[in-house]
């Protein structure tokens, strides 16, 4: 099975192990954004999707999952 | 002829220089057959100076083999059977091997390292038939005339065995690897698509591109987190400060506002003033990977282009021999004898008569050691021909770089004032150059800006204008540039000084990496990712890197190099075997990676006649002639295709053409200067000003 997001063999649930990281990171950044301005999960994702240092697999993973509104 | 000396050095140069050093009269009798030139000496016994091309005898597969793998069974060979359009090797080793049967005495003149000694030991083996026992060892460190006279006389009994079973190991290991990986590599995308593609990787070029691969990751899935800064703005006398937060960075806004609040309206007292002196000491002398680093920070010379420009100068006798690790200058180079020459040219004649008048000369060494070499450094000797400009550029450097070694310290001013804003400090930093030391003899390589601050006292009041608020963001890693990675390189322990900026090139060649900030294309991920997933003690460092160890041991006599091939081919049955179990997955996936970078090169833009067509630049299969053409074409939509330079390198560029909105191009002939130019050949922008140049949005 091929990741919703590239063609790249999927590890698990709907990603592949590149896109799958990105995930884990947004997730475990998330607490230092909480802790900076206590803001909400889609606030945040909203930011980091408009900051242009974020990373380009960071920002498909947000795409999807704000589209897909998944818990992955 | 009787008792005839042959010496063989490793560069036509170097046996011209060598044959001018020796000839009594300095003016030795030339010979060129079929275009190799080689010297006829006078001296106590007759001398012949002939040169190599480099590696004259490579490592190769004994069956002539190409589409299979594993390969294992290997040995020397001449590289004109082995490498296409090397002719001139064959009548280079033809000239040696004539030349040996008339010598009885052999010297081995080639560059003193582990390259040079293969080179030298392959032709005495194999183009002058086993003399590599009875041969002799020159070993010098510049191709100056004294220094050639003292290693001729002091010339060694015998050639360094140890240095050359490790280099012969090198060689073999490398060739193991590399003929294995990379002709599994190219079959299994080949057995995929039916199209050739040479994909290649190897014992230093896998973990190379693994950690460009990883930076690349981290980059791509980097996530920026939030943090401020904090800053007042303060008026001293009659000029204005920004005094920096003392705590640092600012991780939460509550923080921040609640600094904000606390100071403001609040008096702005001076707490204190500390001064310090900081000592810069001298620079240590370059070897070839702190030349090529500082090459490019200065001069944006790549690496390789640097390692180039070196042997150059070494050939011409300017500097010492370049490829070395050392840090060190033995007092034999002789200081003052380099310093004295040095002084004719007028440029360095102050600095160079100030460093004479000193009693003593003592360097500042670096750590780093080298037993064949001292560090790079100019001999003093000038040149008849015009250099280049990045030559004279480099020569300089080494220069400055030689007589900075030999100076003072530079020594450094530093104040920090306190301010506090009721109890919250903020500090404002000053430095001044209190003695310029070294860094007057390294002009204008080392820039240093003095920041002086005002005369103030303890509790004096000063004004706050305001507090400046900045939000930012961490940054994602660097790309590697080629100098940094030639220090990750250095750092990994992994390649040679000679070899680490090759293997960059090499990557590029492959299409694996691109552009001066290194991005790892589809390609170089789908390699690396291919490599740590079925062979991945192939890419890792610690592989190299104990294969490094080894090389020393062997160098010392305490390894066989028999157990390091042996060790080496039963890695390589077991990867290969699971490389052969998974050709199909593997080949499928090599196969996507390759269109996407090659369709990545190749795309200009989007078609502005059907809209939905992409620009691609292809060729014509009946005149062989490249053009830009639509996509939608192949579907019988579009027609659009523009004519392109024939000549040339063609790289798209982001930006569309400001006049008619075509995609542009950059158009990159060698000799001549870059140019920007619109596809359309009817642009309106092609008939102001100059021809075929265009404005670009």
């Amino acid at each position: 099975m091929k990741c919703k997001l590239c063609k790249r063999e999927k590890t698990e649930k709907e990603l592949c192990l590149f896109h799958k990281r990105a995930y884990e990171k947004i997730v475990e950044v998330y607490a230092e954004w909480v802790d900076a301005l206590n803001i909400n999960w889609e606030d945040y994702l909203s930011e980091i999707e408009k900051n242009s240092l974020t990373g380009k697999w960071a920002k498909e993973v947000i795409e999807f999952v704000k589209e897909s509104r998944v818990n992955l | 002829m009787q008792n005839v000396t042959l010496i063989i050095t490793e560069k036509p140069e170097a046996a011209k220089r060598i044959a001018l050093a020796l000839d009594f009269d300095g003016a030795p009798k030339n010979k060129t057959e079929k275009g190799i030139t080689y010297y006829l000496i006078k001296r106590e016994v007759p001398i012949i100076v002939v040169p190599a091309l480099g590696h004259l005898y490579t490592v190769t597969n004994q069956k002539k083999e190409k589409y299979n793998y594993p390969v294992f069974n290997f040995n020397w060979a001449p590289r004109d059977i082995v490498e296409r359009k090397t002719y001139r090797i064959r009548y280079c080793i033809d000239i040696i091997s004539k030349l040996s049967k008339k010598a009885e005495i052999f010297i081995d003149a080639c560059d003193y390292d582990i390259e040079g000694s293969i080179i030298g030991y392959t032709i005495l083996k194999y183009a002058c038939k086993n003399k590599e026992e009875i041969a002799h060892r020159m070993k010098y460190s510049t191709l100056a005339k004294e220094e050639i006279i003292r290693a001729y006389n002091e010339v060694s009994p015998h050639l360094d065995f140890s240095i050359i079973e490790a280099g012969l190991t090198r060689h073999e290991v490398d060739w193991l690897y590399g003929i294995n990986l990379s002709r599994a590599l190219t079959i299994i995308a080949k057995k995929h698509s039916n199209h050739y593609t040479t994909l290649s990787t190897g014992r230093v070029q896998g973990p190379t591109l693994n950690f460009l691969e990883t930076r690349e990751i981290n980059r791509k899935i980097f996530v920026p987190t939030p943090y401020w800064q904090i800053k007042a703005k303060v008026k001293i006398g009659k000029a204005l400060f920004e005094a920096e937060y003392k705590k640092g960075i600012i991780k939460k806004n509550r923080v921040l506002k609640n600094i904000i609040t606390n100071c403001a309206g609040k008096n702005c007292v001076i707490e204190r003033i500390e001064k310090a002196k900081r000592h810069l000491t001298s620079p240590f002398p370059f070897y070839l990977g702190s030349l090529q680093r500082e090459a490019y920070k200065l001069f944006k010379i790549t690496p390789a282009q640097t390692a180039k420009i070196a042997q150059r100068l070494y050939l011409e006798a300017l500097i010492s021999y370049p490829r070395t690790s050392s840090q060190k200058l033995p007092v034999s180079i002789g200081y003052r004898t380099i310093i004295k020459k040095l002084q004719k040219n007028p440029e360095y004649e102050k600095l160079t008569a100030e460093l004479l008048s000193k009693r003593f000369l003592k360097p500042n060494e670096g750590p780093k050691n080298d037993s064949a070499h001292p560090a790079i450094f100019p001999t003093g000797n000038t040149t008849d021909r015009s250099l280049k400009i990045t030559e004279k550029k480099t020569l300089d450097l080494i220069i400055k770089r030689f007589l900075a070694v030999f100076s003072d310290d530079a020594i450094i001013q530093e104040t920090a004032i306190s301010i506090s804003i009721n109890n919250n400090l903020f500090a404002i930093k000053g430095t001044r150059t209190a003695e310029k030391g070294w860094t007057r003899f390294y002009q204008p390589y080392f820039k240093f800006k003095n920041n002086v601050l005002p005369t103030v006292i303890n509790n004096q009041k000063v004004r706050l204008i305001k507090l400046i608020p900045e939000k930012k963001f961490t940054r994602p890693p660097f790309r590697f540039n080629p100098s940094s990675l030639l220090k990750k390189m250095e750092k990994e322990n992994i390649g040679t000084k000679a070899t680490r900026s090759g293997i960059v090139q090499t990557l590029e060649k492959r299409k694996y990496i691109c552009g001066e900030k290194i991005i790892v294309s589809e390609l170089g991920f789908e390699v690396s990712e291919i490599l740590r997933e079925y062979c991945p003690s192939i890419v890792s460092i610690d592989l190299t890197r104990k294969l490094e160890e080894r090389m020393e041991k062997i160098k010392e006599g305490k390894e066989k190099r028999e157990k390091v091939i042996k060790d080496t081919i039963e890695l390589l049955m077991k990867t290969t075997k699971i490389l052969k179990t998974k050709e199909k997955i593997i080949g499928a996936r090599l196969n996507n990676a390759v269109k996407k970078t090659l369709n990545n090169r190749i795309e200009v833009g989007y078609c502005s006649s059907c809209k939905n067509g992409k620009l691609v630049i292809l060729r014509s299969k009946k005149t062989g002639k490249r053009f830009v053409g639509c996509t939608n074409y192949f579907e019988g939509v579009c027609k659009t295709a523009y004519p392109l330079p024939q000549k040339g390198v063609i790289k798209p560029n982001v930006q569309s053409c400001k006049s008619c909105g075509c995609p542009t191009i950059k158009v990159s002939i060698r000799g001549k200067r870059i140019w920007n130019l619109c596809l359309d050949p009817k642009c309106s922008s092609k008939f102001k000003g100059k021809k075929n140049e265009m404005q670009i949005v």
